[in-house]
């Protein structure tokens, strides 16, 4: 399942995962965002492995933001901006979108 | 601000590689050798101009290769897919379509700077030097050029080892419409942008000085060196040999082109 975002006046935030029984799996995190260190790509995505599926944005946004490493920066885009995205891959499909 | 800025300029040796064309893959393992160099403190601050020895599509560090490029239409015309170190967006450039420069320079260049900041100082000079040109340019957070005419280029940056890697890609011409066919670009990345024809408008440096590519390029590089000085230098023997090594280990294999498929 795949997930857009873009952030106003930002950059693109893009999320692709599947959903496996009520957890999410094989969660890729890409986009044409900026993110000093580069390694720091590697724990945001780990943070949605295994999380619960069909959470409420602001779930997602504090597993996020509390896998940001110390130091890194995220630069065009945040935790919210992924959550969004997040929250849109799991949409895809539904035969009711609620679009917020 | 401004003041501080332009001493911040004057008070770097800075060193030019002029252009040479290259494969791809050579512009973007030289972008990784010259930053470690600067942060290591065995090569001076360094303005490189680059040279395209063909097309080429060249991804943002963090950006999937499906989401982001038709791969069928590149390999069919022979265009090379490949990866930089630094994020942002996908670009597609030709040998005589673009003009690409690479800052490299020890990152206390940077300090007390915000990110954000940190791009408009880099290009700053630049949009001075277009506007010498009759362009009427200027900065555009995040990371973008553009003009009266359109947008004209984008920048990005790498940090690593003490140093900062700061390199912008300018438009020069377009020739082929091979762009709208190699490059996806989704709805959702225009959702703030309005009409998508404006996101569309480019705004060439060909079309809007009537100036050969090497022209504009060594009239940035009178301005930069007449601005801060600038000593013509050349890349090391070491050097094109540390390049060659990472386009065999790195930039050139499938592992890391395709470390986000």
């Amino acid at each position: 399942m795949h997930g857009e975002f873009k952030v106003p006046k930002g950059k693109l935030v893009v999320v692709d995962l599947e959903v496996d029984g009520d957890a999410l799996r094989d969660v890729r995190l890409t986009g044409d965002f900026f993110l000093y260190p580069d390694e720091a790509l590697e724990p945001l995505t780990a943070s949605l492995e295994g999380a619960s599926a069909g959470e409420e944005e602001a779930t997602y946004e504090q597993l996020i933001s509390e896998a940001v490493p110390e130091g890194a920066e995220l630069l065009g885009f945040s935790p919210r901006a992924i959550a969004v995205a997040v929250v849109r891959a799991q949409r895809q499909g539904a035969t009711e979108v609620t679009d917020a | 601000m401004r003041d501080e800025m332009e001493r911040r300029w004057k008070a770097q040796n800075w060193q030019l590689i002029a252009p040479t064309p290259r494969a791809p893959a050579e512009n973007l393992a030289l972008d990784e050798v010259l930053t470690q160099r600067v942060g290591s403190g065995e090569r001076k601050p360094t303005l490189r101009f680059w040279g395209w020895s063909r097309q080429a599509v060249i991804l943002g560090r963090f950006q999937s290769v499906r989401n982001e490029i038709n791969a069928d239409v590149a390999a069919e015309h022979g265009i090379d897919v490949v990866r930089r170190i630094s994020g942002g967006g996908a670009m597609f450039v030709e040998p005589d379509g673009a003009i690409t420069y690479s800052i490299y320079v020890p990152d206390d260049f940077v300090q007390g700077m915000s990110f954000a900041d940190s791009y408009e100082m880099f290009d700053h000079w630049v949009i001075d030097a277009l506007g010498e040109l009759g362009v009427n340019a200027w900065y555009q957070p995040l990371n973008d050029i553009t003009s009266d005419a359109g947008k004209i280029g984008g920048a990005a940056q790498a940090r690593r080892g003490g140093a900062v890697l700061h390199h912008t890609t300018m438009a020069y011409q377009m020739t082929t419409s091979l762009l709208g066919q190699v490059l996806r670009v989704g709805e959702e990345k225009l959702s703030d942008k309005g009409i998508r024809s404006a996101e569309r408008r480019v705004g060439p440096l060909r079309n809007q000085t009537a100036l050969e590519r090497d022209d504009i390029i060594y009239h940035l590089i009178g301005h930069f060196r007449s601005r801060f000085g600038l000593a013509d230098d050349s890349l090391t023997d070491d050097e094109l040999a540390e390049m060659r090594r990472l386009v065999e280990t790195q930039f050139s294999t499938r592992a890391w082109t395709y470390f986000l498929p």
